[in-house]
């Protein structure tokens, strides 16, 4: 009983982390058709910010937490500006070619001016701590991931729900183009949508960093490739699937490393994926792939 | 035996053969006036030409990017490695493979052909599948494709050696070889490129309905198109075993993927010539600027060392050639059209210019 | 209100609509006739920004010709566009919601859609029901009501009747009708004649992208001879 619950809160933690970024992809593939593969970049720099922050101003990990957030949501919104608006209505190869492009360019950056060993950044470290429930040893890092993970998804909800700016993006998936004939500004509702997703990236690179307790130039690779796959297999685009798709990757993968003989734990990875390939094949558009019509167009 | 061949065909033909002179021209300066050390870069050249001309081949007709390249190449690399090094070399370096593989050697011929045939029909099952997914659907199964070969040359270390090197491959090819293969792979796919299968296949990547709605078989022309790159990787991974002597499971992943990438779509990925192109320039660049990363003294300054340069201006170079030229140098012109432009400039009273392809 | 002079549209390569001049004056209710292809909905396109063309557009005397699409909403051009254009995955609240983006006070947004609960009770009724559900007519009300309620100096309504059964094309007519008795200034578009001249002060007769014919409504009669004209189909 106590296996079976710490390896739920495994698989939860997991799927939650892999769901939080999936969602940042989600949101903006949903409303921009752009793959943004430099999603990864965007948590790798918020690593690199606790360097920053922590030789520049202080060591309090709150600050340093707050810094985190916002050096995510600025870098999404500065891609956006910078990278992402002239490639604004090309269509998917071009946006992602960019995007991948976008996403060399940081990892190098972070090659030139930071390091290409790791460095150390271990300010969150302090949120892993094993406690005892009961008679279960978890992880505090793992239940603070969960919870952080569904306060977000509920409040993500509440903001596409009520108010009009979420209204309005959501509305922007299915028909752009509507909406701005409706009068909203195309760049607020884009540059918001990136904000969203920085701030996604935000919070799984806070939970990423207590774990890692380090950073370097390529550790946003891993991440968002996961991310993708979480994507692809709830529906591209569709945000509930992304959510759905994060968790369920996150029950395959600890399904795989319970299963599998201790010998093959190097499959555990090759495994899921392919797993995702039996899924795609299931359903090429995804499970919960999000509609595509636009009403009583005749 | 031209009556065989379509209009558009035959002026591949002429295209084709243009970019082998230039092919040529180059292995022609390197015997010349290069050092032996050229030689290795030469024919590295030469073997991302096969990719990203495989690579145009799909990617290219059908505008659907794939990335698991790298792994029909390294699946093709190693069977080769495995099939052709002398039993007594596998007997050290594979002390543990299954199957008897460290107990058997082969001609290079027939582990060539082996490695050529099992990638192949690799191909095929991972196309039937690929051909019924959506764009963003085959970009990620192509990641998962290569992921989950790159997992396996790094578990099982039996037979790959993971990323430790496989040691002990004779040297057999060597640069006129791949010169030779370059040059058919080139006549290849501009043949493949004008056929009727690649204009059916390159209408239904601007108008996948369209072209159904004529009649165009869209799932077949992929599958066709997917499986010939897959051979054209094959034979890259085939050359990179021959001449190398040892390989890793290291460099078929995502950096040689987006590389590889980058090179066809600064060059222009609708066209040969755009893959031919993307190739030399990005190479040539990528030589300068690992130059300079190491900081060399220029005109009397020493740079400081810059790691990352090489990458940054890749990524770059990808960016721009994205934002501002997003069908590349070439867009969808091949050589000829620019000698065909040339031409019709000097004759300008000359009408029949362009009735004389046909 | 809106005037147009030498407007030409272009759909990529192909020119859709040749050297137009248009008016529509404060208050009136002026019509776009033309056939399938005419080039009539690509005139609105010019006119929202949606599709390139060159020339002049002045909407109440400011020159909008070289705006974006968001800017000349908020300008005060609003439109019910072709197909409705609702947002299916929206509830009808939302819908109107979406109409409200100009709007600086959430109160003053609700009372607003409360006005135009209380012009179209069915909309009421299905307040928090998907748009996407309606039915067409149920739909273009919708639109009609999403494209006023961000008070727009002219409205542009694209074959509000397409799709539509006689019955409820005759209900949206007579609302097209009490929006004129308000005050609205209207850009009708439609292929509908004899519906269209019995709500409009001025015709404009478009085909193969030219005005071949325009002028005060009751010059038209009853439209038959126009709808004969221009469907084939007497009515």
């Amino acid at each position: 009983m106590d296996y079976a619950i710490q390896q739920t809160l495994n698989a939860l933690s997991f799927g939650a982390e892999y769901a939080l970024i999936a969602l940042g992809l989600a949101i903006v593939f949903s409303i921009m058709g752009l793959v943004n593969f430099a999603h990864g970049e965007v948590v790798a720099f918020g690593g690199y910010s606790m360097v920053i922050t922590a030789t520049l101003l202080t060591s309090n990990p709150w600050i340093i937490m707050i810094g985190v957030m916002f050096a995510c949501v600025l870098t999404a919104v500065v891609l956006e500006r910078v990278a992402f608006r002239t490639v604004r209505g090309a269509d998917l190869t071009t946006g992602l070619l960019t995007a991948f492009g976008v996403s060399i360019v940081l990892q190098n950056l972070f090659l030139l001016l930071g390091s290409p060993r790791a460095i150390a950044a271990t300010q969150f470290i302090f949120l892993d701590k094993t406690i005892t429930i009961g008679t279960i040893r978890v992880s505090s890092l793992q239940i603070y991931e969960t919870l952080a993970t569904l306060v977000a998804i509920v409040v993500l909800t509440l903001f596409l729900r009520k108010t009009p700016l979420g209204i309005a993006m959501r509305a922007a998936a299915l028909d752009f183009e509507m909406v701005r004939l409706c009068g909203f500004r195309a760049n607020r509702v884009i540059a918001g949508a990136f904000a969203i997703s920085g701030l996604l990236a935000g919070l799984a690179c806070i939970f990423i960093m207590a774990r890692r307790g380090s950073v370097q130039p390529n550790m946003g690779f891993d991440p968002v490739l996961v991310a993708f796959v979480a994507c692809v297999i709830g529906g591209f685009g569709s945000l509930p699937g992304a959510v759905l798709g994060g968790f369920l990757l996150g029950v395959a993968e600890v399904t795989m490393l319970i299963i599998l003989p201790q010998s093959a734990g190097g499959l555990a990875s090759a495994a899921v994926f392919s797993l995702v390939a039996l899924v795609l094949i299931w359903r090429p558009d995804g499970i919960l792939s999000p509609a595509r019509n636009k009403g009583d167009k005749i | 035996m031209m009556a065989y061949f379509n209009p558009d065909q035959r002026k591949g033909l002429m295209g084709s053969a243009l970019l082998s002179l230039i092919i040529l021209a180059i292995v022609g300066a390197y015997y010349i006036w290069g050092e032996t050390y050229h030689a290795r870069i030469l024919y590295a050249t030469f073997v991302n030409l096969l990719v990203v001309v495989g690579l145009q081949v799909f990617t290219g007709n059908a505008n659907i990017t794939g990335f698991s390249h790298a792994a029909f190449m390294g699946i093709a690399a190693y069977i080769a490695a495995i099939c052709v090094t002398p039993a007594a070399m596998k007997l050290i370096s594979l002390p543990d493979a299954p199957w008897g593989l460290n107990a058997f050697e082969l001609s290079a011929l027939v582990s060539a052909t082996i490695a050529l045939v099992i990638t192949g029909l690799m191909g095929l099952a991972t196309g039937l599948i690929i051909v019924r997914l959506s764009g963003v659907g085959v970009t990620i199964t192509s990641i998962a494709l290569l992921v989950i070969v790159h997992s396996i040359f790094l578990h099982r270390t039996d037979i790959f050696k993971g990323n430790q090197a496989f040691f002990g491959i004779p040297k057999i090819f060597d640069l006129p070889h791949i010169t030779g293969l370059v040059v058919l792979a080139i006549f290849v796919a501009r043949l493949f490129r004008e056929s009727s299968i690649g204009l059916q296949l390159r209408a239904s990547s601007d108008d996948e309905a369209g072209a159904r709605s004529i009649g165009v078989d869209v799932r077949r022309v992929r599958l066709i198109a997917w499986v010939m790159s897959a051979c054209f990787f094959a034979t890259a991974g085939i050359a990179y075993s021959f001449f190398l002597g040892t390989i890793s499971a290291r460099p078929f992943y995502f950096n040689f993927v987006f590389l590889t990438v980058a090179m066809l779509i600064l060059g222009g990925l609708r066209s040969v010539t755009g893959a031919v192109l993307g190739t030399l320039l990005i190479t040539m660049g990528l030589e300068l600027v690992r130059w300079l990363e190491t900081g060399p003294v220029l005109i009397g300054v020493k740079l400081p060392q810059m790691l990352g340069l090489s990458g940054l201006l890749l990524g770059v170079v990808i960016v721009a050639v994205m934002a501002f030229l997003p069908n590349g140098i070439m867009g969808h012109r091949e050589i000829e059209d620019l000698l065909h432009r040339k031409r019709q400039k000097g004759r300008k009273n000359d009408v029949s210019s362009y009735d004389s392809q046909t | 209100m809106l005037e147009i002079n030498s407007l030409n549209v272009f759909h990529g390569p192909i020119q859709a609509v040749h050297d137009i001049d248009m008016i529509v004056s404060e208050g009136q209710c002026v019509t776009l006739l033309g056939p399938n292809g005419a080039g009539k909905t690509s005139t609105l396109s010019a006119i929202t920004g949606t599709a390139r063309a060159t020339g002049s557009i002045r909407l109440g005397g400011d020159q909008i010709a070289h705006m974006s699409v968001d800017d000349r909403s908020r300008r005060g051009l609003a439109i019910s566009p072709e197909g409705r254009r609702v947002f299916a995955n929206l509830s009808v609240r939302e819908n109107l919601i979406m109409g409200g983006a100009l709007y600086n006070s959430k109160a003053q947004l609700s009372a607003k859609i409360e006005q135009w609960f209380v012009q179209f009770p069915t909309l009421r009724e299905r307040s928090d029901q998907l748009a996407g559900t309606l039915s067409g007519g149920e739909q273009q009300m919708l639109a009609i009501s999403r494209a006023l309620l961000s008070n727009p100096r002219i409205l542009l309504l694209d074959e509000p009747s397409l799709g539509l059964a006689p019955q409820i094309v005759s209900k949206i007519f007579d609302i097209i009708r009490d929006l004129k008795a308000q005050g609205t200034t209207i850009l009708l578009v439609e292929q509908n004649a004899v519906a269209a001249v019995s709500v409009s002060d001025y015709v404009y007769v478009l085909n193969n992208g030219v005005i071949y014919i325009h002028g005060q409504t009751d010059q038209f009669g009853h439209g038959s001879e126009l709808m004969n004209e221009l469907t084939g189909v007497y009515v």
